[in-house]
C-alpha cells in the first residue's frame, strides 16, 4: 500500500549506507529482502510454503535471483527486468551530463 | 601426505571458487552440488570447465562422486601452453569460460593459446564480442601487456546447437599485476558495437542497428555499429542474432551491455505445453532493448559496467601490496559473491563506502601480492 512506500525507501536507504555490513557482515543474521517485503504481504503466506512440489520450488528460485540458494546460477551478467523508456524526454535529461554532448559547466 | 580442503556447499559461484582455489593453491571440498534438485550433481558445463582446468595445469587432481554432488578439487600448477583445444559444449556459452580462463592464463607458465568451440553468442554470458571490446581492456588497467592477449572470432554458434570457434590468447604476467587507481569516469564520448546474426536474414543486422541508434540520436553523434553476418563455414549450426554495444569515456573507460536471441533446446520445448513456433524478440525490440540497458549502465556509473565488477574486484585483490582503488556503480549480487569469496581464499578485504555525490561506490583494497609462481617453478 500507498504509505508502505516511504518506509521501504527509508529502510533501504538504511542499508545503503553500511555496505560493509552487508558484503562482508555475517550471514546468520539475515538481511531483510526489500523486494520481498514488497512482495510478501501478511506472514500468513509462508504457510503455503510447506508444501511446494519440487519442481515448483525450483521455479521460483529461478525466477527471484536473490533466493537465498546454495545452488544458485553461476552467471556474472545481471538481467535488468526493468528498463527505462529511454526514447522519452524525462530520463534523457537525466543522463546528458555524462556524455561529452552535455552540459560542462557543472 | 594428507592435504587439508577447504569445505564449500553447493554449486553456487563454483567457477569462481576453483579458480580462486587454483590461483592460491587452496585445495577445496564441494557439497551438496544439486543434492535436493531433480537432476542432482554437476552440469555438463561444469564437468567441462574442469576438464579444462586439467588441461592447461599439471598434476592437478579432480574427483567427483558417482552422483556429482561431490566435487573434491586439488590445484596444480598452471602450465598454459599453445594450440590448446576444448570443447566448451552446448549447456554454457564461451564466455562462461573465458571469464576464468583470461585471469588462470597469466599465471601460467607459458602464455596461453586456446581454440574454444561451441556457442558464441547467448543471453546468459558475456558474448566474445563484448569479450574482444571490453572484457580484455579491462586487463590492460593492471599492467597486462598488451602483446598476445586477443581473441579471434573464427566461426560463430548461436544457442541450442552452437558451432562457433574462437582462438584467445592470454600472456603471462612476468612477475605480477600493477595496482590500479581507477576512479575517473569521465564522460562519454562515442558509442560503438557489432551485432553478430547467422543463420538469419542479413537484414537483422541492420535493423538492429537502425533501432539502437534511435535511442542515442539524441544524445550522441559518434555512433557507429558494425554488422557481422556470417554464412557457410562460419555460421554455426543454429540461427540467431544478438548485438554488443560499447560506450567509450574520455577517460578510456568501457561500459558495454550486450544481449542475444535464439531458438531453446529442442526437449525444453517439448516440456512446455505444445505452442505453434516460438516467436523470438524481433530485431528491432532487441536493439532498443540493448541501448537501453546500456544507458542504464551509463546512468549507474563506475569505471566499469555491471558484468565486469566480479572481474575488476578479482583484479584489484590479485596486485600486489599495494593499494587499488576503484569505482563502480551499484554492487550487484554477483559481484558482492565475488568479494565474500576472494575474503575466503586471498584473505582480502575491501573497504567498500558509498559515495553520494555521483551515487556511486569506493572500494578499496590492498592486494594479497600474487605472484605468477608458476613462471619460477620449473
Amino acid at each position: 500500500s500507498k504509505w508502505k512506500e516511504s518506509l521501504i525507501a527509508r529502510a533501504r536507504m538504511r542499508q545503503n549506507i553500511n555496505l560493509m555490513q552487508l558484503v562482508y557482515g555475517d550471514s546468520s543474521s539475515k538481511l531483510v529482502n526489500p523486494s520481498r517485503v514488497t512482495e510478501g504481504g501478511s506472514s500468513e503466506d509462508s504457510d503455503d510454503d510447506i508444501l511446494v512440489p519440487k519442481a515448483e520450488l525450483e521455479k521460483r528460485m529461478a525466477e527471484n535471483p536473490d533466493y537465498d540458494d546454495i545452488n544458485v546460477d553461476d552467471r556474472s551478467k545481471i538481467v535488468t527486468s526493468q528498463l527505462k523508456d529511454w526514447s522519452s524526454g524525462d530520463y534523457i535529461t537525466v543522463i546528458r551530463d555524462r556524455f561529452v554532448t552535455g552540459d560542462w559547466s557543472k | 601426505m594428507k592435504t587439508s580442503y577447504m569445505k564449500l556447499r553447493g554449486s553456487q559461484y563454483l567457477r569462481l571458487r576453483l579458480l580462486l582455489a587454483t590461483l592460491s593453491s587452496t585445495p577445496i571440498l564441494v557439497e551438496d552440488i544439486r543434492s535436493d534438485s531433480s537432476s542432482p550433481g554437476l552440469r555438463p558445463h561444469e564437468v567441462s570447465f574442469l576438464r579444462l582446468l586439467e588441461k592447461i595445469s599439471d598434476d592437478c587432481t579432480v574427483e567427483i562422486n558417482d552422483t556429482g554432488t561431490k566435487l573434491r578439487y586439488r590445484p596444480g600448477v598452471l602450465m598454459g601452453g599453445k594450440n590448446l583445444v576444448h570443447d566448451c559444449g552446448l549447456s554454457r556459452a564461451i564466455g562462461y569460460f573465458m571469464e576464468p580462463l583470461i585471469v588462470l592464463g597469466l599465471f601460467g607458465k607459458r602464455p596461453l593459446s586456446i581454440r574454444l568451440k561451441g556457442i558464441t553468442n547467448d543471453s546468459k554470458d558475456l558474448s566474445v564480442d563484448t569479450f574482444r571490446t571490453t572484457t580484455l581492456h579491462i586487463l590492460k588497467q593492471f599492467g597486462v601487456p598488451i602483446d598476445g592477449l586477443e581473441l579471434k572470432i573464427e566461426s560463430r554458434g548461436a544457442a541450442p546447437l552452437g558451432g562457433g570457434e574462437v582462438v584467445l590468447g592470454v600472456p603471462i604476467v612476468p612477475n605480477s599485476l600493477t595496482a590500479t587507481l581507477w576512479i575517473d569516469e569521465g564522460m562519454v564520448k562515442r558509442i560503438r558495437g557489432v551485432t553478430s546474426s547467422t543463420r538469419v536474414s542479413p537484414q537483422f543486422g541492420n535493423r538492429m542497428i537502425f533501432s539502437a541508434r534511435g535511442i542515442f540520436n539524441r544524445l550522441l553523434p559518434d555512433v557507429h555499429i558494425f554488422t557481422d553476418h556470417r554464412s557457410g563455414q562460419s555460421c554455426g549450426r543454429s540461427p540467431g542474432y544478438g548485438i554488443s554495444l560499447v560506450a567509450e569515456t574520455t577517460t578510456g573507460c568501457l561500459i558495454s551491455a550486450d544481449m542475444a536471441v535464439s531458438y531453446p533446446k529442442a526437449e525444453e520445448d517439448a516440456s512446455m505445453k505444445y505452442d505453434e513456433k516460438l516467436e523470438l524478440l524481433p530485431p528491432e525490440d532487441l536493439g532498443t532493448q540493448v541501448a537501453s540497458m546500456l544507458l542504464g549502465e551509463i546512468e549507474a556509473g563506475g569505471v566499469v559496467d555491471s558484468s565486469h565488477q566480479g572481474l575488476l574486484f578479482l583484479l584489484c585483490a590479485l596486485c600486489p601490496p599495494d593499494v587499488s582503488k576503484v569505482r563502480v556503480g551499484k554492487l550487484t549480487p554477483y559481484s558482492i559473491a565475488v568479494l565474500r569469496n576472494i575474503r575466503d581464499f586471498l584473505g582480502v578485504k575491501f573497504v567498500i563506502k558509498p559515495e553520494a555525490a555521483m551515487n556511486t561506490v569506493i572500494l578499496k583494497c590492498v592486494g594479497c601480492g600474487l605472484k605468477n609462481n608458476a613462471r619460477t617453478i620449473s
